[in-house]
């Protein structure tokens, strides 16, 4: 991967109607990398897309392209593409014509326009869809127009407006893959927005996770799961008990009435910590080989796994296990110093890691979120 | 057509009732007196003499056509502009766009003298400044004038409606893809726009084909429309229904044929949008 900046934003910050959208971000994205805004709906991701698209002017901060700064600078002179969240194709022209847009205005001799044209088509796997009006094909077809629209374009970097939050899941699976194919292929930059931290996690080189305009944590998908940087990416990405500890010296951390060894150092003497342990690092065992005890109070089968919850002092642990358990059963936990993560206190403190209201359903209530502003 | 329930036919009922009295029987009258002659017997000679009458049909064709033509590049760009604006001051353009329409066709066109005539506002001025007055009244141009005066909200309002409509990611789309202004105009408005430009010609243009009262008023008698002809033959008499009836007809079949070409321009799967 190149190690040089495409795109960046510098101290950038929006408002609309006396609104922050955007706080001081910072942001520099790789030439070629696949890169993704992760976050929920009004969080800015939108925003910022739309900023490096060219829609939109920051109120202050710079917005800098290959180096030079590109604050104020139309879209239509910019050599970025956006794939947008609803597409956005022409009805009045067919096919061919959506593809051969940008190509025109360009004024491109006719004969390379048609080859373009069928390399992108070829390339989106619609051959011998030139002729068909839009408004015949399917949702997935129209996806792909999009796509072949954009990148007949040769932009340096895509942008991609969640653009398979209208698909259906198998749908989303495979178009999540045939980007990440296409992305290859092409060596460009594409900068992806999503709510969807799975989606995000399976897609990128590197995911910046946003909430209230600011960048909560930049970092490779491992990184961000396995290191979050506070409760709220914590507890975005992927499941997460967070419990207020003590980190009593450095590798020691003592939380709900144990103390355990950890993996993490360079905090103060007795500071007070996040402490995050992912539901599948804990074992079940036996109450008396367990670090912690505790009454379970609900056991959902999922197929590979249970999900149970684990009632330890009043706090609500999730534990995904292959261990059947019953609701009433008293049970040990166990955890491995490598399963506990200890982040800094936030102000996302306390606000998130404990599963007394938790839903099944909450996970899947904002599947399809609105367009920000 | 699905199966329409006796609750949807029985609403539709006072409609029917009034389009049978009102606009099916006084068809079938006119194709009937255009074919028959003034003792009720089958002929064709009312539609032979209708070459009489071809100077004035060629001049009520052109008159609509140049109406039409100053009305679209009047409305299009107003248009345009209109969906520019913020949403209030749309709302208030819109109300001045429409507020002559509530007034008596009539009046309007009657205030038009008192503009144009030979001692009117515009030639009073004139000679106040020293000027040479000019002759407006009774002129073809006045007589255009006065068609794109009273049916430039017929073209503004269709065009406004479907032009406000055009979903704004679609410009944004063209912008990306490294459209200018006026590039985006001509690949994705205006095309998209065709349905509500298609409709305001219709409804400028058969209005003015068909009018007499503009051209009496403001084209004296030397501007003599297809209008005037069916107006002033029925009221010669009964003698001349039939001959007026037949010049009718052929004015209509006419105006058929234009919204027939007119649909077609129109988008294939919506039908058009023609009112």
């Amino acid at each position: 991967m190149a190690k040089e900046n495409i795109v960046e934003l510098k101290n950038v910050c929006v408002s609309f109607d006396g609104e922050k959208v955007l706080d001081e971000l910072s942001l520099e994205i790789r030439d070629k990398e696949f890169i993704t805004l992760l976050g929920a709906s009004g969080c800015g991701k939108t925003t910022t897309l739309r900023l490096i698209a060219g829609f939109l002017d920051p109120d202050s901060g710079d917005v800098l392209f290959e180096g030079k700064k590109f604050n104020g600078v139309p879209a239509y002179k910019r050599q970025v593409n956006t794939i947008f969240q609803r597409y956005a194709l022409f009805e009045h022209l067919n096919v061919f014509e959506n593809v051969a847009f940008g190509l025109r205005v360009k004024k491109m001799p006719e004969a390379e326009i048609k080859k373009t044209v069928s390399e992108m088509l070829s390339l989106v796997n619609l051959e011998g869809f030139e002729k068909r009006r839009i408004t015949t094909l399917s949702g997935g077809q129209q996806q792909r127009v999009a796509i072949a629209r954009a990148i007949a374009n040769k932009p340096k970097v895509l942008l991609l407006d969640e653009p398979l939050a209208a698909l259906d899941l198998k749908l989303r699976k495979d178009m999540q893959k045939e980007l990440r194919n296409i992305q290859r292929t092409l060596g460009i930059t594409f900068i992806f927005v999503t709510h969807d931290q799975e989606e995000a996690l399976t897609m990128s080189d590197r995911v910046v996770v946003m909430d209230k305009g600011k960048i909560q944590q930049v970092g490779t998908p491992k990184d961000i799961y396995n290191e979050p940087k506070n409760a709220f990416v914590a507890d975005f990405i992927g499941e997460s008990n967070i419990v207020d500890g003590v980190m009593l010296k450095d590798f020691v951390v003592k939380f709900s009435g144990h103390t355990f060894d950890c993996l993490d150092k360079d905090f103060d003497e007795n500071e007070a910590v996040d402490v995050v342990v992912r539901p599948e690092d804990v074992d079940i065992v036996p109450v008396d080989k367990g670090m912690l005890t505790g009454t379970v109070t609900s056991v959902d089968f999922l197929g590979v796994h249970y999900e149970i919850i684990v009632d330890i002092g009043g706090f609500k642990w999730m534990i995904q296990t292959t261990d059947e358990c019953f609701v009433g059963d008293n049970v040990g936990l166990y955890i491995e110093p490598d399963a506990i993560h200890i982040m800094k206190k936030s102000e996302y403190s306390g606000l998130y890691g404990d599963y007394s209201s938790y839903s099944e359903e909450m996970d899947h209530l904002s599947e399809i979120e609105e367009e920000e502003e | 057509m699905n199966k329409k329930s006796f609750g949807s036919r029985l609403v539709a009922a006072p409609y029917l009732v009034w389009a049978a009295i009102f606009v099916i029987v006084p068809l079938l009258m006119m194709a009937y007196f255009a074919f028959t002659d003034n003792s009720g017997a089958f002929t064709l000679s009312n539609m032979a003499q209708i070459g009489k009458y071809k100077k004035a049909f060629g001049v009520s064709i052109l008159y609509a056509l140049a109406a039409t033509i100053v009305t679209l590049l009047i409305s299009y760009p107003m248009a345009y502009f209109m969906t520019k604006m913020k949403v209030s001051s749309q709302r208030m353009v819109m109300i001045i766009v429409m507020l002559p329409m509530w007034m008596n066709f009539l009046i309007r066109t009657y205030s038009w003298i008192s503009i144009l005539a030979n001692t009117g506002i515009i030639n009073t001025f004139l000679k106040s400044i020293g000027l040479r007055p000019l002759h407006l009244i009774n002129t073809p141009g006045a007589v255009i004038l006065g068609m794109v005066y009273d049916f430039v909200p017929y073209m503004i309002l269709p065009i406004y409606s479907v032009m406000s409509k055009i979903d704004k990611s679609l410009l944004e789309a063209a912008e990306d893809l490294g459209s200018n202004a006026f590039s985006r105009l001509r690949r994705v408005i205006i095309p998209l726009s065709m349905p509500g430009v298609i409709s305001g010609i219709t409804m400028v243009f058969v209005p003015s084909v068909s009018t007499f009262y503009i051209s009496q008023k403001l084209g004296g008698n030397k501007n003599w429309l297809i209008g005037d002809a069916i107006e002033y033959l029925f009221g010669a008499g009964p003698e001349y229904y039939n001959i007026a009836s037949a010049i009718s007809l052929i004015l209509m079949v006419m105006i058929l044929l234009c919204l027939a070409v007119m649909s077609r321009f129109s988008s294939d799967e919506e039908g058009g949008v023609i009112i």
